[in-house]
Parts: structure tokens; C-alpha cells; sequence
């Protein structure tokens, strides 16, 4: 870990392309070095719908992150979504030969192996498979199971799987700009890491990011993920529902819903107008304030029930501790985080990426938040696959001279 | 396994027979012969000598040349039922041994509204099974075609066995806005020729699941006679899933949403010798996600010897809404239906009486619920007399969800020109049975 890595991550959204060039220090240091944005056309709901157009929006992003960061990019991680992505908890068991009572690295491969074999759709194909518990012959709460006495390993996982071709789009339009990719997250799992922290994980935390076409959500309890899913609604379902219920242009609704809108109802002056300006500058159409809120409302209420009744399906409440943080887009909503509250009972925080250095605009910013997560997901990856090895080692070592007595 | 000689049963022996009749049948027709040569006997008729001179079709037959002197029936049923009494032979001597008459009608004109039901009823007492394809005006050809069509349709379901109904209005959508009027024409017609050569190719081929004619019945017997149909092809690896995907994306199905309310749907599934059970499960399964539980799924399969050839997946359906766009408006001329008829002569009477619950009278038939366009019609008439008449099987029982069409209907029509503004052309997201895409505030509005 003494090198300084430089990461490049990207999430190709649904309203816009986010790159962020950042410098993996020691430890768990990370430092922006720079970041590209551009708005994006050509995906709807997280997927792409037209590979071209996307392409040029990603090199937008990318050749914006590049010249504000001074690095030249090569090596890429993106974060992928859509409604297709699934998941699911999985248990997979080996036992240990019994001339040898030690677990071992093999054994750890074996039983993550082990608990993949399970019916996914031909299509599919396996995105994460997360670590949550070890049992050795049935001891709970195992963290590392490496060099421990057992007959019988256990393990489970969370399975994240999505299909394949879809998830390939997402990764063709940054190999057409000649990028090489590095790594695949889902949203839900880079957000997480970008606005977590392990004491949180360990309290239990709902991570939701509502972006413009897709919400994604993913549960920690007991310092490991429990569930993940994707809602393919997301921002651009409020404005299309204002364009909709106001009988305004989609553009217009977009602007309405950043400047005026709010997800509370109840809280403005009765009969409060709103004048729509035209383009010359005139006022144009009055529209109600209330109206407008009522619409949000309507909809920020029913992605916030959607996604507490299947956490609430596995995961109590009293294992949530730290309560539910709110990041993407759409969670600058004025007033989303009382609709969350008033659904999910809990405390609800608008995160922020915590433990990164680098400008201060970007970090407040909940839209760089995937991005930074794909960032902290990779160098957490890179943090445990050294580690390991090294512990390995020398456990290997002492096994080594236990076995020569 | 040695392969054991069918029984053959003497009428599939022998040969399909599609007729085109008035203009719209004879293009189409054309179409057929040229896109699928060898499908079937093709016969082109027409009381129109001029169209019949251009026609690629093998065969043809002048309609009445008498009573049109080859110069069509302008318009009018009258003329077209006249000239075909008048070739009444000529069009036995077209039907007979034929084990399927598959006729091709463009209904609303003369020629084919008026002498389409002849031809049925000749083919259906030559044994052969009949089955006509209509399309229905479009509903800016005026409210007299929309009424020659729809009275024409009527007879037509008396005498064929099954009446499919491609509605012109949604054929519309089959081609961009800016497209040239022609290539709309030819996208309709292309669809319609796809749906007979995979009728023809359902009924014919050669598999382990062939689909029977009483299957085929009981789709099109069942609910409204407009069709609900889908064909795609697919090649490569993931051959049955591309196929199943462009059969669901058609224009005639809603990106699958039509099926929502089909109550009998058979999906035929085609391909080379290398067709795999898996990938008909798998094109099964997508299908089925699309159609109520309790709805009668056939599946049929046929196989070809052609190694190359690739999976096609046909989905045809029949749904329980009538159309949305075509006008049932009064007949001018009295029904043949005398209980009816003089209750509901004046208009307003009603179109006031069908706002109200059913009379026993007006009752509305299971079997053609009254289509949401009806409500707003300005002279509305009860659905014509078509199942009522003998010879046509009993109706089965209504389920309890299509009491009321006409009430369920009204409260949905409001919204749905512009209910999914961006996500129109989007994947639906679906969620505990709602389409998430519908703004929720218009979803909740109806519950409270």
C-alpha cells in the first residue's frame, strides 16, 4: 500500500455522467484530484438506450476530469444500475478434509464458490458476491476464519447478479473512448461506500440513492450488507410527473422542481401562485405552489414505501441503529428528507462523503457521491486483497514451524 | 426412435387458400404472394376489372360483371353483395377443396363489405375452415364507412368460423409520423401477411406441438374479435430471447401490455432442428409474465427442416376490450335483430340507457364488451347482433371482472393519452402490479 494509486471512477447516470480522478494514499486516505461532469443523454433509468450518444457524453466527463485533474486515464471503474439488477443471500457450506483441521485460504474460495451455486437466469451474471457471516461447525460470528480448528465452514453471501448484456452497454460506452475497465460496482454498493463509515455499518444504516432515472438502496446491519435492490423510478419520474400534472414542457418541470419545488405538503400559503416565466422574460402561466408539492409528495412518498417495505420484510428496525442516509440528486429535494422520516420512522440524514480530501464544493455535493464510491470501493479492494496475503504469510509461516516440531 | 407415419387426416392434405376481395384485400393479397410465394392458392377478387388486371395473384375473379360493368361497386355494400350473388358459381368453384380459406377484407368499402360474407358462406358449405382478416376504416374515413364496416363484420362473423379485426387507427402506429403515407401502408400490410403466412405455418407445421383448429377457435372465439398480435424472429445465441422480445414489442400488443387483459392467447413457437426445449421454456416464460393467470395459453411448436431458418415466436391473443377508436355507430339501415331495434331508435334514449346499469335487454354481451368510444358516440346503439345469432356456439360464462366494462373504462380513458409523458417509449417498471411510470398522483386519485 506504500504506492500512491490513482483511481478513476465513473457512473454513467441518468441525467448525468460523473467522472472523479482521485489518489489513494496510505491507509484509507483518498484525495480528489479532480472531477468531470456532463449532463447525459441517451439513458433512461440507469440504462443506455443509445450507445452513441452516451459515449460522447461519457467523454465529455472523462475529458473534463482528465484536464482538471492533470492525469491521463486509462484504468476505469464504473458503477452500474437498472432495474434488472437483483439480489439475494446465499449460503454456501464445505467441509474440511480430515487430515487437515485448519482452514485455509482455499477453503475461504471454496465456500464462496459454494454459495454461488444457485439458479441465477442464463442471462445473468454474478456482480458481487459479499461476504456477511462465517460459521465454523456452527460457531457464530466468525470475522476471519483463516487458521481456525473446524470440520465444517459455512458462509454467507450476498449475491448481487444482473444481465449481462444490459450491464455490457454500460461498459461499452467508456471502452468506445478507448478506457479499459478496472472494476464493475452496483450504485447502491459504491454509494454506500462513499457515505458509510464502519461504525455505521456496524449500527445498521440504510443507504438510498435516488437518482435521475433509478433508486437505488442497499441495508447494513451488523457490519454487513443484507439487502440490496433498484427502484427504477428516480428524479426524472417527479419532473415528468410535473410535466405531466401542470401541462408544462419537461425542461420547465425539471427547472420548477429544482428552484420551487418541495416534497412537504401542507407548508405553503394557500392559493400561494407561482408565475412560470416565458422566454422573453414575461410571466407567462401561474401554477399553484400546493399543486406542485402535492406532486412531488405523491411521488418521493411512494419511492420511500416501496423501498421500507422490502427492508422492513428482513431487516428490523432495531437493527438499522444509525438510521437512513439519503444520497444522490434527487435527495437536494427541499423537504425529502421529512417524507423519508415520516416513512421509514427512523432518523434520515442527507449524507456527505466523510474521510476525503480535495475540494470542499465537490464532497457537498450528493451527485459526485457514486462516483467517489466507486472510488472508495475499489481501494477498499485493492486494501483487502494485499492484506490477506500478507497475514497469510505469515500464519503460513507459523503453520510452518508448528508442522516441522 | 423410429418415425411413425402420421394419420393423415384427408382435409389437411389439402391446399390453403387465401382470397383477397375488393382493393384492399387484392393489395394485400399482392403483398402475399410476394413476400412468402408459395404459401398458399392466392385468388384475387374483385368487381373492379382494373385492379384485377395489375394483380400478381395467380388467380382471379371478376365480381359481378354484370351488375358492375368492371367498374367496382363504388362504395356501396349493396352493389358488392349483388355482384357476388351474381358470381355466386365462379366463387364456389374458388373455395372448393380447400381444407382453410383465409379471407383477406378491407372493410368500409363495397366490394369487399358486400361481398365478403358470400364468400364466407360458400367456403363454409364447401367444409373448409374460414377464417377472415378484416381491417376496419380509420375513423376519419367517416362515421357511414365505420357503420358499412362494422354491419359487414357482423354478417361475416355469422357465416366464417373466426373474424380477426386489425383496427387501421392502430395500424398508424406501426410507421413514424413522418414516414410517407406509403410505407405506412406497407407496414400495415406487411403485418398482415406476417399474421396469415404464421397462421398458415401454425396450422401446417410440422412439430411436437401442432396447434389445432379448436385451439385456434376457442383464441378467437373468446372476447372481441380485435386482434391482438405479435411475430418475432431471432438468430444467433440468444435467438429465443430476441425473438420472444420483437414478437412482445409490437405495435398490436403495446410493448405487451394488451395482453394484460387477453383471456386466451397461443404463442407458436418456430424454428430450425436445433430449437431447444430450454429456449421454449424460456420464450414461454417471458410470454406468460404478461398474461393474467387465469387466461388459456396455448403453446404450439413446429420445427422446419431448414437449419438456418430462425426462431420465430408468434404471439396471438384475442383481449377482452373492444376497440378503442372504431365508432359502432348505428346502422342505417334497420339490424336484422327485431327485439332490439325499435327500443333504441332514438338516439338519445339511448345513449342515456347505456350510462345506466343494464336492462336485461341491453345486457351487455360477454362476448363483445362495449367499447369505451361507444360512451361518448352520439348515436349509440346496442353492439350488433352478432353472437345472439344461431348457429354460433353458446357464449361462456362472463367472469365477474367484466361486469361492468363500460364503468372501469370511462375512469381510465381520461388519462391514458399522455399518462407516461418521457417513459412512453421506456421499459415499463411495474411494482406490485402498478406501472410506476404513471405519475403517482394519478394512480392514487381513482383509490381515495
Amino acid at each position: 500500500m506504500a504506492r500512491n494509486d490513482i483511481l478513476v471512477g465513473v457512473e454513467v447516470g441518468t441525467s448525468k455522467v460523473c467522472a472523479v480522478v482521485a489518489e489513494s494514499g496510505r491507509d484509507t486516505e483518498l484525495r480528489i484530484l479532480g472531477v468531470g461532469m456532463a449532463p447525459s443523454r441517451g439513458v433512461r433509468k440507469g440504462e443506455i438506450v443509445d450507445l452513441a450518444i452516451a459515449t460522447e457524453c461519457v467523454h465529455d466527463a472523462l475529458s473534463e476530469a482528465e484536464s482538471n485533474s492533470d492525469v491521463g486515464i486509462e484504468d476505469v471503474s464504473v458503477a452500474v444500475t437498472g432495474s434488472h439488477i437483483a439480489s439475494f443471500n446465499s449460503r454456501g457450506a464445505v467441509a474440511i478434509p480430515s487430515e487437515r483441521l485448519e482452514i485455509d485460504e482455499d477453503d475461504l474460495n471454496e465456500v464462496a464458490i459454494k454459495a454461488r451455486e444457485v439458479n441465477i437466469p442464463t442471462e445473468n451474471t454474478f456482480l458481487h458476491s459479499i461476504i456477511q457471516h462465517y460459521y465454523v461447525d456452527g460457531q457464530e460470528g466468525v470475522i476471519n476464519p483463516v487458521g481456525l480448528v473446524g470440520r465444517r465452514l459455512e458462509a454467507d453471501f450476498h449475491i448481487i447478479h444482473g444481465v449481462k448484456t444490459r450491464l455490457q452497454n454500460t461498459l461499452r460506452c467508456i471502452e468506445e473512448n478507448g478506457m479499459q475497465i478496472d472494476q464493475v460496482v452496483t450504485n447502491a454498493l459504491a454509494s454506500s461506500h462513499a457515505v458509510l463509515n464502519d461504525h455505521q455499518r456496524e449500527l445498521g444504516a440504510v443507504v438510498i440513492d435516488i437518482g435521475g432515472g433509478v433508486s437505488d438502496f442497499i441495508v447494513f446491519a451488523d457490519g454487513v450488507v443484507k439487502q440490496s435492490g433498484v427502484l427504477a423510478v428516480g428524479g426524472d419520474h417527479v419532473s415528468n410527473d410535473i410535466s405531466l400534472g401542470l401541462r408544462i414542457p419537461l425542461t420547465r418541470a425539471e427547472k420548477l422542481k429544482v428552484d420551487e419545488g418541495s416534497a412537504l405538503i401542507g407548508k405553503s400559503v394557500p392559493g400561494e401562485m407561482i408565475s412560470l416565466k416565458n422566454d422573453a422574460g414575461f410571466s407567462g402561466k401561474e401554477i399553484e405552489r400546493e399543486m406542485l408539492n402535492t406532486i412531488m409528495h405523491a411521488r418521493v412518498l411512494e419511492i420511500f414505501t416501496l423501498i421500507q417495505k422490502q427492508v422492513a420484510a428482513e431487516t428490523p428496525s432495531h437493527k438499522l441503529g444509525a438510521g437512513v442516509y439519503l444520497t444522490g440528486g434527487c435527495s437536494l429535494m427541499k423537504g425529502i428528507r421529512e417524507v423519508a422520516e415520516s416513512i421509514f420512522e427512523m432518523p434520515v440524514h442527507l449524507a456527505r462523503d466523510a474521510g476525503v480530501s480535495g475540494p470542499k464544493s465537490i464532497l457537498n455535493n450528493p451527485q459526485y457521491s457514486t462516483a467517489i464510491g466507486v472510488v472508495r470501493f475499489v481501494q477498499a479492494r485493492m486494501a483487502e486483497e494485499e492484506e490477506p496475503t500478507l497475514l497469510g504469510s505469515i500464519l503460513g509461516r507459523i503453520g510452518g514451524i508448528f508442522s516441522r516440531r | 426412435m423410429l418415425p411413425y407415419p402420421k394419420n393423415e387426416i384427408p382435409r389437411a392434405s389439402l391446399p390453403a387458400r387465401i382470397i383477397g376481395i375488393g382493393n384492399a384485400g387484392v393489395q394485400l393479397a399482392d403483398r402475399l404472394v410476394m413476400n412468402s410465394p408459395g404459401l398458399a392458392e392466392v385468388v384475387a377478387m374483385n368487381s373492379d376489372a382494373q385492379s384485377l388486371t395489375s394483380t400478381v395473384a395467380p388467380r382471379k375473379s371478376n365480381l359481378g360483371p354484370r351488375a358492375t360493368r368492371g367498374l367496382g361497386a363504388g362504395g356501396d355494400p349493396e352493389v358488392g353483395f349483388e355482384a357476388a350473388q351474381e358470381s355466386l358459381e365462379e366463387i364456389r368453384f374458388a373455395v372448393e377443396a380447400s381444407s382453410t380459406v383465409i379471407l383477406l377484407v378491407g372493410l368500409g368499402g363495397g366490394t369487399g363489405s358486400g361481398a365478403a360474407p358470400v364468400v364466407a358462406e360458400a367456403a363454409k358449405e364447401a367444409g373448409a375452415f374460414v377464417l377472415a382478416l378484416v381491417t376496419t376504416p380509420f375513423s376519419f374515413e367517416g362515421r357511414r364507412r365505420a357503420a358499412q364496416a362494422a354491419e359487414a363484420e357482423a354478417a361475416l362473423q355469422r357465416h366464417a368460423h373466426a373474424v380477426i379485426r386489425f383496427e387501421n387507427d392502430r395500424m398508424a402506429d406501426l410507421s413514424s409520423p413522418r414516414e410517407g403515407i406509403s410505407e405506412t401502408f406497407e407496414a400495415a400490410d406487411r403485418l398482415l401477411s406476417e399474421c396469415v403466412a404464421s397462421f398458415l405455418e401454425m396450422l401446417n407445421g410440422d412439430g411436437p406441438m401442432p396447434v389445432t383448429i379448436g385451439n385456434l377457435l376457442s383464441v378467437l372465439r373468446e372476447g372481441s374479435p380485435s386482434a391482438l398480435f405479435g411475430r418475432g424472429e431471432g438468430q444467433g445465441d440468444n435467438r429465443a430471447h430476441e425473438a420472444v422480445e420483437r414478437a412482445l414489442k409490437s405495435p398490436l400488443l403495446d410493448r405487451g401490455r394488451m395482453l394484460d387483459d387477453a383471456h386466451a392467447v397461443i404463442v407458436h413457437v418456430g424454428g430450425p432442428p436445433t430449437l431447444s426445449f430450454s429456449e421454449t421454456a424460456a420464450i414461454m416464460r417471458e410470454t406468460s409474465k404478461h398474461v393474467p393467470d387465469d387466461a388459456h395459453l396455448f403453446l404450439s411448436v413446429s420445427v422446419t427442416k431448414t437449419a438456418s431458418s430462425p426462431v420465430t415466436v408468434t404471439v396471438f391473443g384475442n383481449h377482452e376490450g373492444g376497440p378503442p377508436s372504431t365508432p359502432q355507430t348505428r346502422v342505417a339501415r334497420p339490424t336484422p335483430e327485431p327485439k332490439a331495434a325499435p327500443e333504441f331508435t332514438p338516439a338519445k334514449v339511448a345513449k342515456k340507457e347505456v350510462q345506466q346499469s343494464p336492462t336485461p335487454d341491453q345486457k351487455p354481451d360477454p362476448l363483445r364488451p362495449s367499447p369505451p368510444g361507444r360512451l361518448f358516440a352520439d348515436d349509440t346503439e346496442p353492439t350488433p347482433p352478432i353472437l345472439s345469432q344461431p348457429g354460433v356456439p353458446a357464449t361462456p360464462p362472463a367472469t365477474p371482472k367484466k361486469t361492468n366494462p363500460a364503468k372501469v373504462r370511462q375512469e381510465t380513458l381520461q388519462f391514458e393519452p399522455a399518462a407516461r409523458g418521457r417513459f412512453e417509449k421506456s421499459e415499463p417498471t411495474i411494482v406490485e402490479g402498478e406501472d410506476l411510470d404513471v405519475p403517482t398522483f394519478l394512480r392514487a386519485r381513482p383509490k381515495t
